[in-house]
């Protein structure tokens, strides 16, 4: 982080952040996933921007905006750009994606450790990315990444404050409970939740732009991971088998007219299925 | 191979009630069965209760004891009320560890865990179970599967974590390389408590590894939701009410109803959009995931991204007036009809009953 | 390796996005534009915000000089979510804008076209009169030469932005005897304080695309300078008309083509859920029919379309083609829009269920670009080669 003096009638002190925003692309939430077999799903072929990583990168770039800087964003993956591609449609500044053969069929543990293999030598202030990933639901990749990287984060945020990124910033955390409020110094990682905000509909300009931007695509060799690390072998977890969802039997119409149906479904809740 | 699973409680072993597997006095063991302890003010959570009764019998199966890790700052309470439960408590107790932090709690697990690794780690599916899981596993290098809804265990203690993939669209089961321990998040609800475990816990204390207070990130304070009802992921008891309810102030009938059953109030993302509730009472798949004993739908159309966030619940009603309302294909029971006559008749029909009761 | 049939990464990537665009801003909020019949200006200035109103233009004007298979992208997209709001926002863009951006000097460039980029000022073309729509030949409007300027009168009918527009492109006779080769094209402001202009007159209420306002247009004795002469010579005017022809009717195509999805993918959700004799309808033979049909219809349809699109991106003259397109295109959204109503069975009639409006916002498709009895006409004679 470099700090830049502005000169003219405010003291304010301009520093340049340098943000990244780790961005997975997803199945659309509309694409239907079948179970074919014990160990492989049939997915639609709709690919879109986790919806979490959007609120990431949205406020990646209202940070951008407050105090000056650079938004990067970054993925793991070997067939897709999609979401660095939305993140620059965005206004993201740069997109690199990370890829590799040998990171095929890793899990969320390797592909943290090939994230924080490419950022640990990297001048960040701040990490962004969604709380989980619509696809795997795990929640995994931040955390790791904040482990590996030896920074503290917070998970779930719904509101972040920040006056002089030098000093420390509030966080809230949604809890059970209610809302959690963190102090936290940067460098730092966070996970967003939905209600941090509100991301921009991409303007037609950065639409064009993100369509002919240059991706930079970088292997394993090029973040300093080895191949023993990552991919099928390394995973610490195996899906033995898919399931479809479990089926419940056909629903009970309680066909009596009112006031009479009411007091049979009092009478099966209590009687039948015992939740009361 | 035992199945422990919210729906299924099958005991397949004959055991006395009086097997007690071997301990060690004072002496931390490798290959036990461990479950992360969540407490609140002095209070162990309801979920915790439920990990350590699927505990009790994975120790039965593989007979390794079963250990409550604990960590905090004035525990008397919670050492108590989780004695019962546990063969073993492994209690960590420092002012510096009143507020939990994902890195404070880590960093003194860890060299626990590492030096004598469980089988098995078992945490809730909370925002507090989520957040420290993950981190702890990626620094013991060891897999971790979140959110289960179901449980297995092997006789060579190998564990099969059942948990739900694409927003519950597909369910998988999962297995784990060698690395110890198996880390798992469950969600609430997917195991019953059993209240006889009768067990009399020997209390381990572990001394402070690291002190956070140093750290760079600090709990200041907690803002609590409004309203003293549990948060739509706990509650045993959860109604919800979609578009049908028509404006905000309706929905008081909906918390009358709540307030007779001791039940939280729920809704969907239609009315959070509109304002008229709150993104943490939202159900559904930008929303929340419950697991309540009973949901109860008012005026819900049944959209895929809602009923995806209500599928491990056990017993689901369904109101609505539109009689091919795609609700119904997600319910136990339903009833066609208005909701602004039901829903009161039901918090009167309930009223008499509980009284009744007494 | 010619004859490759599919679009470039980054053209799918421009689809998803405007798709994005159309599903945030305005898929929540169909049914409250149908029942409104006012026009969306909120939703105008959000649109005109993200930059879309400039897609066809020059840079230097604030547009953003997209190819053109991309823009029809940008239509297909945008008429999926409201076609009255398409029909508005298309109107900009292209009629609108067009004549102005070929033919405007640069003080009309500044003060008009820059503007309308930014979705400030709308703008309109008007053919159409009472006598006359595809009859181009039959316009009365009447431009008359004096010193300095022109004097227009006449009575332009289903314009439409008409009742909000700022200006128009106003297609206009020097001299009715002419026939087709007097007709031009000029720059009409709306009257202002000073300035003189047409005035909005009566406003016409439709079937469907309610949210796009639509009505009359009185030039009363106007004056417009002689730079508002829109084109090079006098007389030219059907041959430029027929210069952007081909674009509105490949436009009015994907308004087709949309509208018949629309109509059908919401069709298949409903034929899916609804339970009649113990099964889905989905289930049985004559409803299945009715998607088959559809289905092989629209890919023809879609596939021609954007080969039209891809002949006036290489200037490839296909004038009957473009005709062919949308000829073929609307008639399918007809089957299409016809089917959705009788697959709903009485729940079509009910307005509370989408299924007749895209009805009623198809039918308009019949006559934009040319109705369908004149345009076979022409197609006829064209084949016949008489």
């Amino acid at each position: 982080m470099a700090a830049v003096a502005v000169g003219g009638d405010s003291d304010l002190l301009e520093v340049e952040m340098e943000i990244y925003v780790l961005v997975k692309q997803v199945p659309d939430p509309e694409a239907i996933i079948k179970v074919k077999s014990d160990s492989e799903l049939e997915i639609e072929n709709k690919y879109f921007t986790n919806f979490f990583d959007e609120i990431a990168v949205e406020a990646g770039l209202k940070m951008r905006e407050k105090f000056g800087g650079k938004v990067t964003v970054l993925t793991v993956d070997n067939k897709k750009v999609d979401a660095l591609r939305r993140g620059i449609a965005m206004g993201a500044d740069d997109a690199i994606q990370i890829t590799d053969p040998t990171l095929e069929g890793s899990d969320q543990f390797a592909i943290a450790k090939a994230l924080a293999a490419y950022l640990k030598d990297k001048p960040f202030d701040l990490i962004l990315t969604g709380r989980q990933a619509m696809d795997d639901d795990a929640g995994i990749v931040g955390p790791a990444v904040a482990e590996l990287l030896g920074i503290p984060y917070v998970n779930m945020i719904i509101g972040l404050e920040m006056d002089d990124p030098k000093k420390e910033l509030k966080v809230i955390r949604e809890v059970e409970a209610g809302k959690e409020i963190l102090s936290c110094t940067l460098p730092a990682l966070f996970t967003c939740q939905k209600g941090l905000n509100n991301p921009r509909i991409p303007q037609v300009m950065n639409v064009m732009k993100a369509m002919k931007a240059q991706i930079k695509k970088l292997d394993l060799a090029a973040i300093g991971l080895s191949a023993a690390e990552t991919g099928r072998q390394a995973a610490k977890m195996k899906v033995q088998k898919y399931l479809p969802p479990p089926k419940r039997p056909p629903v009970r119409m309680i066909k009596e007219d009112f006031p009479e149906n009411v007091k049979i479904l009092v009478k099966l809740l209590r009687e039948e299925s015992k939740v009361i | 191979m035992l199945i422990v699973d919210g729906r299924k409680w099958i005991k397949c072993h004959n055991l006395p009630s009086t097997f007690h597997p071997p301990i060690s006095k004072g002496v931390i063991m490798s290959n036990e069965i461990w479950v992360f302890v969540e407490q609140q003010e002095g209070k162990v959570r309801k979920v915790t209760f439920e990990l350590l009764s699927a505990g009790a019998e994975f120790s039965k199966k593989i007979g390794s004891p079963l250990a409550a890790i604990l960590l905090g700052s004035g525990l008397q309470e919670v050492v108590k009320s989780l004695s019962p439960f546990a063969d073993k408590i492994y209690l960590v107790d420092d002012p510096s560890l009143a507020s939990y932090t994902s890195e404070a709690y880590s960093i003194n697990m860890a060299p626990l865990i590492k030096e004598h690794p469980p089988v098995v780690l078992l945490g809730a599916a909370t925002s507090t179970g989520r957040d420290l899981f993950p981190r702890l596993a990626m620094h013991l290098q060891t897999g971790y599967a979140p959110d289960c809804t179901g449980l297995a265990i092997e006789e060579n203690g190998k564990l099969i974590a059942k948990r739900p993939l694409y927003g519950g669209k597909v369910f998988a089961e999962m297995v784990f390389s060698e690395a110890r321990p198996q880390m798992a998040t469950v969600r609430n609800n997917t195991f019953l408590i059993n209240q006889n475990l009768n067990k009399s816990a020997q209390v381990i204390p572990i001394s402070l590894q690291r002190d956070p207070s140093s750290f760079k990130k600090k709990v200041l304070g907690l803002e609590k939701a409004a309203g003293t009802k549990l948060d739509i992921t706990e509650a045993d008891i959860v109604v919800a009410a979609g578009r049908g309810i028509k404006a905000p102030e309706n929905f008081k009938i909906l918390e009358e109803l709540a307030d007779a059953l001791n039940a939280s109030v729920g809704t969907t993302r239609a009315t959070v959009d509109e304002g008229w509730r709150d993104q943490k009472d939202q159900i559904g798949k930008s929303g929340k995931n419950i697991s309540a004993k009973l949901y109860m739908a008012f005026g819900i159309s049944g959209a895929i991204h809602h009923v995806l966030g209500i599928g491990t619940c056990k017993t689901v009603v369904a109101v609505d007036t539109d009689p091919n309302a795609l609700i119904f294909n997600y319910a136990d029971y339903g009833i066609v009809g208005d909701l602004f006559k039901i829903v009161p008749a039901l918090t009167e029909e309930l009223k008499k009953v509980f009284a009744a009761d007494k | 390796m010619p004859l490759d049939f599919a679009f470039s990464e980054e053209q799918e990537f421009f689809r998803q996005m405007v798709r994005d665009a159309v599903n945030r801003l305005i898929m929540p909020r169909v049914a409250e534009l149908d029942e409104k019949e006012e026009f969306p200006w909120d939703l105008w200035k959000e649109f005109a915000a993200l930059g879309y109103l400039g897609l066809r233009h020059e840079e230097k004007y604030g547009g953003m000089a997209t190819d053109t298979i991309s823009q029809m992208i940008f239509y297909e997209e945008l008429a999926r979510g409201s076609c009255g709001f398409a029909m508005a926002t298309i109107m900009q863009v292209l009629m609108g804008t067009y004549f102005i951006a070929r033919f405007g000097n640069e003080n009309i460039k500044q003060r008009i076209l820059v503007p309308a980029i930014k979705g400030e000022k709308i703008g309109t073309i008007c053919f159409t009169e009472d006598q006359s729509g595809s009859d181009l030949g039959g316009t009365r409007t009447l431009a008359t030469k004096v010193d300095g300027g022109w004097r227009i009168n006449g009575r332009k009918q289903w314009i439409t932005n008409g009742p909000i527009a700022e200006f128009c492109t106003c297609m206009a006779t020097v001299d009715p005897k002419l026939g087709l080769k007097g007709l031009n094209f000029y720059l009409v402001e709306k009257k202002g304080a000073d300035r003189d202009g047409f005035v909005p007159g009566q406003r016409l209420h439709k079937l469907g695309s309610r949210c796009s306002v639509t009505g009359e247009l009185v030039l009363d004795n106007v004056f417009v300078p002689d730079e508002n002469f829109l084109g090079e010579e006098i007389g030219k005017g059907v041959q430029y008309a027929g210069d952007i022809l081909n674009e509105v009717r490949i436009m009015t195509a994907m308004n087709a083509l949309a509208i018949a999805k629309g109509a059908m993918d919401d069709a298949r959700e409903y034929a899916r859920n609804r339970i009649a004799f113990g099964n889905p309808i989905s289930k049985y033979q004559l409803i299945r029919e009715k998607f088959a049909k559809f289905w092989a219809w629209y890919e023809a349809s879609w596939t021609y379309a954007y080969k039209c699109a891809w002949m006036i991106q290489n200037k490839i003259p296909c004038t009957n083609e473009c005709m062919l397109a949308k000829y073929h295109a609307t008639e399918m959204c007809m089957y299409a829009v016809e089917e959705a109503m009788r697959i709903y069975g009485g729940n079509a009639f009910c307005t509370e269920y989408p299924p007749q409006r895209y009805w009623r916002d198809a039918k308009f498709l019949l006559y934009g670009g040319g109705t369908h009895e004149v345009l076979c006409d022409y197609l006829g004679r064209i084949f016949c080669k008489d």
